[in-house]
């Protein structure tokens, strides 16, 4: 039982802490969001830091890494509201280096580890909402050949993804296939979402796939459980930023002649902050030590994560916003970005409500940490 | 980073595990597990056999004759035994007055009653809230004026947890009246035999007698049961406050009343009522949160490196916790909480129970506990403390 970090993790957090702070700056990301949410260069640039190889084995050209370093480079990445999609580099790097055959994996993990390839989740259906289990998009096959059908949607960056990872229907089961972008039968309608970064709609017809397993829900919930276990930690270093605002802010503005850190329901308010960024940090690293446990343990563990996570960037989102007052509306203001990249995380891989059924599902007679 | 225990951990779990399912005699474990009352004689009996393990001061260091354990050990300790069904060790002599006698206590104070405390032989209480001085502790007014050899004790405490079994009784007490009002307090140990001390119930809420009034007329107690130096009993009494860590949070016992509310709701058919089910979960997540909390403290004592100062939020965090999980004991009961049978509450009782006997006690806890959220530090104090962390 040890939570501190390694040497080597500390340094992997500061450089990702001075890229952030060079390279993504409020005003780079603001001209980024204008551009339509998404720049390739700079998610090139995250690939020479490493951050697109941190799951993926060495033989196929990746840091052989563990959830913990992920966690610490999403933290990072969340601290300064990144918005392209690395924890889809851990997704896929880490899916398809658990399932996929040789072939496969040499054709794909060099290109996601480098950054060549940008490959993205493309799972969420209009009827599934946040389930798993409901799938429309079918698979064909013919001649050894497998082709889909279907379409997946709010996928981030998705009209700018080079392949996606797509569950759909073979021989009646959920399987998980590799389709390029760019192959037949296969459009990217991309918009802007809430948080200034990039999604589409992306529809398959009878779209030329790569099967990665059959075994396709068990891959796909491993594959979520990854975007869980990143995007609390994402959450986290959101949460932590989103408080330092808000600290300075109280101790600077002044009303009635005084700083608004004098004012007792402002101090309690921030305790109650302060005591959902701890829980939420706490559950972000038992999100993360746990991916790698069994896939019952995980998957309770991931919506235990989840629900505390999403509870605390709610609250402290909303009450950052509200103690700003005026300015926390305004989009001037870099706290209002946070609040709303606070809200899509919330809203990503599972909404409260969804994590908190999961977890009333998933009840056992005893419960805590190790169970 | 690692959320395992190490082999030695885990070895020492297992030992303590097998220890108490020898030990802990049955008829106190069915009454914790019940919520039922618990006597004088029960955390007597109890307090005496880990006495004579050299475990009711299990926080103690080696040189005091304790096991002188890691943190982590003290944490598994505490767990095996919430678990198994143990009382909640009396913490005012072990936990609480033994660190302060044994950081600030002469090597005589420390020889005379280190032992008692030790073997669990003599009750201690608490003599620190005052009817004016709640929240405000340090404007106390109970006065020790010295005279000779002796202290006279004129003053009245109140909410003192068990007094009524109290052989001895630590009490902050007002020697000066200069300067702030922090720096005229002196700590004092009292026989509570001697003449001119009164203790006088208060029924609470529950039907409970478990707080008191102590009332001191012209108590006169011998100078060398001052601790330390006169004048400096707040520093010892925040020194002893620095000693309840992770131990405010009592998740331990929270997981095992986890446990109860999920046997009780499905003997009750609630459980299959989603509304009330996620209200299970809700408290599932938050135990599961704070026992990482916990860990993360502990952790960063081990490692030495930092210190994780959110005391603060374990008191506010396991407080409310054990507000909530027995508020969904009550509620999971329904209408048949409402009955009082104030002898339902003692074990063996033989009369009509109205309800299901395990049924009769959960309202009744459900008043009990809210104290959690008042004693030791109100939350709102927590709070102010938390906001001062952050805010400065």
């Amino acid at each position: 039982m040890d939570f501190e970090f390694t040497e080597d993790q500390s340094q992997l957090r500061d450089a990702v802490h001075r890229w952030v702070d060079k390279g993504y700056s409020f005003e780079k990301r603001r001209a980024i969001v204008k551009e339509g949410g998404f720049d390739r260069g700079v998610y090139n640039q995250l690939a020479e830091l490493g951050l697109t190889a941190l799951y993926i084995p060495g033989d196929h050209g990746g840091m052989d890494m563990g959830p913990v370093e992920g966690m610490v480079v999403m933290e990072e990445l969340g601290r300064g509201i990144v918005m392209e999609p690395v924890s889809h580099a851990l997704i896929c790097g880490a899916t398809l280096s658990a399932y996929a055959p040789d072939a496969v994996k040499s054709q794909w993990l060099p290109k996601i580890a480098s950054g060549e390839a940008l490959v993205v989740l493309a799972h969420i259906e209009k009827k599934a909402r946040w389930k798993l289990n409901v799938c429309e998009t079918q698979a064909a096959q013919s001649g050894g050949a497998w082709t889909i059908s279907g379409a997946k949607g709010v996928v981030p960056a998705g009209d700018k993804a080079d392949a996606f990872i797509v569950p759909a229907i073979a021989n009646g089961k959920i399987a998980l296939f590799v389709v390029e972008r760019g192959a037949i039968g296969v459009a990217a309608r991309g918009y802007v979402t809430q948080d200034g970064s990039r999604a589409a709609e992306v529809t398959f017809h009878s779209s030329p796939a790569t099967l990665v397993t059959n075994d396709g829900l068990a891959a796909l919930e491993y594959a979520v459980d990854i975007g869980i276990a990143a995007t609390c930690a994402e959450g986290v270093g959101a949460i932590d930023k989103t408080m330092e605002l808000t600290v300075e802010y109280l101790n600077t503005r002044k009303q009635f002649g005084v700083a608004l850190s004098t004012f007792q329901a402002l101090r309690h308010r921030v305790a109650d902050m302060k005591m959902q960024q701890e829980l939420a940090r706490s559950m972000s690293y038992y999100a993360s030590l746990k991916l790698n446990a069994s896939a019952d343990e995980r998957r309770r563990a991931m919506a235990r994560a989840k629900y505390q996570l999403g509870v605390a960037m709610r609250f402290v989102g909303q009450q950052s916003v509200q103690m700003h007052g005026g300015i926390g509306v305004t989009d001037e203001y870099a706290g209002s970005h946070y609040f709303k990249k606070l809200t899509q995380l919330e809203m990503t891989f599972g909404d409260t409500l969804h994590h908190l059924g999961e977890v009333s599902a998933r009840m056992q007679d005893t419960a805590g940490v190790f169970a | 980073m690692d959320l395992a225990f190490t082999p030695e951990e885990q070895k020492f779990r297992e030992d303590i595990h097998a220890w108490v399912k020898d030990n802990l005699p049955q008829d106190i474990s069915h009454k914790v597990h019940n919520s039922l009352h618990l006597s004088r004689e029960d955390h007597q009996r109890w307090a005496q056999i880990l006495g004579k393990k050299s475990w009711l001061g299990y926080g103690w260091p080696k040189q005091f004759g304790g096991p002188g354990w890691t943190a982590v050990q003290k944490h598994l300790f505490e767990e095996e035994l919430a678990l198994a069904g143990a009382p909640r060790v009396i913490p005012f002599g072990p936990v609480m007055v033994a660190p302060v006698i044994m950081a600030f206590g002469s090597p005589e104070q420390q020889q005379r009653f280190l032992p008692g405390i030790a073997s669990g032989e003599v009750w201690w209480s608490q003599g620190y809230s005052e009817p004016g001085s709640g929240s405000d502790l340090a404007s106390l007014k109970t006065r020790a004026e010295r005279k000779g050899d002796k202290y006279v004790v004129n003053g009245q405490k109140t909410w003192t947890t068990l007094a009524q079994y109290g052989e001895w009784i630590f009490c902050l007490v007002r020697t000066s009246t200069e300067g702030k009002p922090q720096t005229g307090i002196s700590f004092l140990l009292i026989d509570m035999k001697s003449p001119g001390v009164t203790v006088r119930p208060i029924t609470m809420l529950d039907g409970g007698h478990e707080v008191n009034e102590v009332f001191f007329d012209n108590v006169e107690v011998p100078a060398e049961n001052l601790i330390g130096e006169e004048n400096k009993g707040w520093t010892y009494a925040k020194h002893l406050l620095s000693h309840e860590r992770t131990n405010i949070a009592d998740v331990n016992r929270a997981k095992r009343e986890l446990e109860r509310v999920k046997r009780i709701a499905k003997s009750e058919s609630v459980w299959d009522d989603v509304r009330f089910r996620d209200e299970i979960a809700k408290l599932e997540v938050d135990i599961v949160a704070l026992e990482m909390l916990v860990l993360r403290v502990l952790s960063a004592e081990k490692s030495g490196k930092n210190s994780l100062d959110i005391a603060g939020l374990l008191k506010i965090k396991g407080s409310e916790i054990q507000q909530r999980y027995s508020e969904l004991m009550m509620l999971a009961v329904g209408p048949y909480a409402l009955p009082f049978i104030k002898e339902a509450m003692e074990a063996g009782w033989q009369g009509d129970y109205v309800g299901a006997a395990y049924a009769a006690p959960l309202a009744p806890t459900f008043f009990n506990m809210r104290k959690t959220t008042i004693y030791g530090g109100s939350n709102e104090v927590q709070r102010n403390i938390v906001a001062q962390t952050v805010l400065g």
